[in-house]
């Protein structure tokens, strides 16, 4: 069986996971490492690579294309559920699928039902059912919103977000949201950069990051 | 301790990290060699701020899984 992040870089039309949770956490990995890349200039990439700054810069744009084709085929691919192996809780089932949708991934709710049917012989309960149609695929967007003279907020909607119980971090020109060691990353405006983040306000369909600008960053005439 | 440094000298190109990974082997058939057959300590430093689970670590303790991500506090 394969595992782990590079199984998605194959080409390979049919890659099998261990669980729901395990593609979600390749790719949060994925996108981890793409940032990573993209933060790195190519001489940088160079000096790593021992190559030439030329050839390097033309390896390191094309492991970064190969990485977001890997999470565009992710993406538009066709999922299967199959619980014979591995008989998840209700719970944990949620939990899974809201790992994919905050990386992305939609999950067909219709061919879930018929795979936990076929290996529960069980119907999942209605509670469940109604509990999975509400997840919605996170888009990995926000918005900046001023609030005063100094004041800012970073709206960002999502769905049921309170009950996924996120952590919510920074890294780089990033916000991080991460629900169960599974992230995805929405790059902040340039704005930011020059921004204090405060705390975060979450409710039950968004949350809200205050920022506050930094002075010594911004001189007043 | 053979079997430590075994296992950090098998993991330190990227290739054999990700076959480690359960990448299959025609992986490094995927990508030029130069790229394969790179030290992967240096992109772990820059994996910093971003924070990689599923097996990167520190590359000078090779045990620690990097992580500086800024948590906020939530309000409900």
């Amino acid at each position: 069986m394969l595992r782990g992040v590079y199984s998605l870089l194959s080409d390979s039309e049919h890659f099998e996971f261990e669980s729901a949770h395990h593609l979600a956490q390749a790719l949060s990995d994925l996108d981890s490492i793409t940032i990573a890349l993209l933060h790195m200039d190519s001489e940088e990439f160079a000096i790593w690579c021992g190559l030439g700054k030329s050839d390097a810069r033309i390896h390191l744009l094309k492991l970064i294309k190969e990485m977001q084709q890997a999470r565009i085929r992710v993406q538009g691919a066709q999922l299967q559920l199959d619980f014979a192996k591995n008989q998840p809780s209700p719970k944990a089932l949620f939990r899974s699928l809201t790992q994919l949708a905050l990386v992305g991934v939609a999950c067909d709710l219709r061919q879930v039902q018929r795979a936990w049917l076929a290996s529960t012989r069980m119907p999942l309960s209605k509670k469940w059912i109604s509990q999975c149609e509400s997840i919605r695929v996170f888009t990995g967007r926000g918005d900046l919103v001023e609030l005063g003279a100094s004041a800012f907020a970073f709206h960002v909607k999502w769905k049921g977000v309170r009950k996924s119980d996120p952590a919510i971090g920074i890294a780089r020109n990033h916000l991080v949201m991460d629900v169960g060691g599974v992230r995805r990353f929405v790059e902040l405006p340039a704005a930011c950069s020059r921004m204090e983040a405060g705390s975060v306000r979450l409710s039950k369909n968004k949350f809200e990051v205050d920022f506050s600008v930094k002075e010594s960053e911004w001189p007043r005439l | 301790m053979n079997d430590e440094r075994d296992e950090n000298k098998s993991t330190s190109d990227l290739g054999s990290w990700l076959i480690s990974m359960g990448a299959p082997l025609s992986i490094t058939e995927l990508m030029p060699s130069e790229i394969t057959g790179l030290d992967v300590a240096p992109i772990v430093s820059m994996l910093g701020g971003v924070g990689i689970r599923s097996g990167l670590r520190q590359a000078d303790t090779a045990q620690t899984a990097v992580d500086e991500i800024r948590w906020l506090h939530i309000i409900d």
